[in-house]
């Protein structure tokens, strides 16, 4: 079974399919970004709801946030770092998924910022988990490839 | 494989331009905001709450409003001295409203502004509106601000948070 799930990630066909999912985490990441970068007050504002976060760190996280999710997903589009920017991605990714569990398990009910900055957008909850849950899926599949190429060059 | 502390060494590179652009950004963007997190005294001295005061668009000609929490909306509530407006349409209005809230529907500011004509620029105002999947609350607080309202909040977690809370709720025939 492993093996098979070897030879498939290392065939023609997975090593394509591989690439195509990684431009495509890259390209969601990307677009995630924008309407944060554009409005860093709104997105700190997401931030603030969610309760976490110490007030001082709020601003410069919603400012240096959204640029790493679109240097990350720029990164793995153009397949430059693409290592770094997946483990960044996944490890955001995963960050943002126990934020909105544990926004959830406090019965906060809020816009969730994850995908827009304005409230009419993505609203949290357990669809949002779920689509994390699919996102650090693919993640973990592109970190998982560097394992099983030893010697693999990724600049 | 790539090593450990090229790897490591990527990951910072990555965090340091982005801290960079991010930084520069805000000094070109037009809704740039500051690195300090200013804070805003929502109440009176005594039994006011400090809460963070999110910029909407700081660089803007005056669009900007701070967010507050439903224990800062209810503190200001038993205040007094706040008015509160619902920024939903009249039914849902007429259906439920926090206890002495104006109806000034957001979609329909322009068509409201008699009703603002006899209050003060420094009246502290609070919108809401749904609480979930709306910003109705936001662009009317933007409205407002920019008419001249100096104390302008909105309550974001809105009509759904406070009927949750079972503070006091009104309802028009």
């Amino acid at each position: 079974m492993n093996s098979t799930f070897h030879h498939l990630l290392e065939s023609k066909f997975g090593k394509l399919l591989l690439l195509l999912l990684q431009m495509g985490l890259g390209l969601l990441f990307i677009l995630a970004s924008l309407d944060k970068i554009w409005n860093p007050g709104l997105f700190a504002k997401a931030i603030a709801n969610y309760q976490i976060l110490p007030l001082p760190l709020l601003h410069i996280t919603a400012i240096i946030l959204p640029w790493i999710e679109m240097l990350s997903g720029l990164a793995l589009v153009f397949n430059r770092y693409p290592r770094a920017a997946n483990l960044i991605i996944g490890s955001m990714t995963l960050v943002f998924t126990l934020a909105i569990g544990s926004a959830m398990l406090r019965g906060l009910d809020f816009n969730c910022g994850c995908f827009s900055v304005t409230s009419t957008e993505t609203t949290m909850g357990s669809l949002k988990i779920i689509q994390n849950i699919g996102i650090l899926g693919v993640s973990w599949l592109l970190e998982y490839r560097h394992w099983l190429t030893p010697g693999r060059q990724d600049h | 494989m790539q090593s450990i502390p090229t790897l490591l060494k990527d990951i910072l590179g990555l965090f340091l331009v982005s801290t960079i652009l991010g930084l520069t950004a805000q000094t070109i963007l037009p809704n740039g905001i500051g690195i300090k997190t200013e804070l805003t005294l929502v109440g009176s001295d005594s039994s006011g709450t400090v809460i963070p005061s999110v910029t909407i668009n700081p660089n803007g000609d005056s669009n900007e409003a701070n967010s507050i929490s439903l224990e800062q909306a209810y503190s200001a509530y038993l205040e007094g001295s706040v008015i509160f407006l619902d920024a939903r349409d009249q039914v849902a209005y007429q259906q439920g409203h926090i206890l002495g809230a104006i109806n000034l529907p957001a979609h329909a500011f322009m068509d409201s502004l008699s009703l603002l004509d006899e209050l003060d620029s420094e009246q502290i105002l609070i919108t809401y509106c749904d609480g979930v999947d709306c910003n109705a609350s936001i662009d009317l607080a933007g409205d407002l601000t920019m008419m001249g309202f100096t104390r302008v909040f909105f309550f974001f977690g809105g009509w759904q948070e406070w009927q949750t809370a079972d503070y006091p709720t009104g309802s028009s025939p």
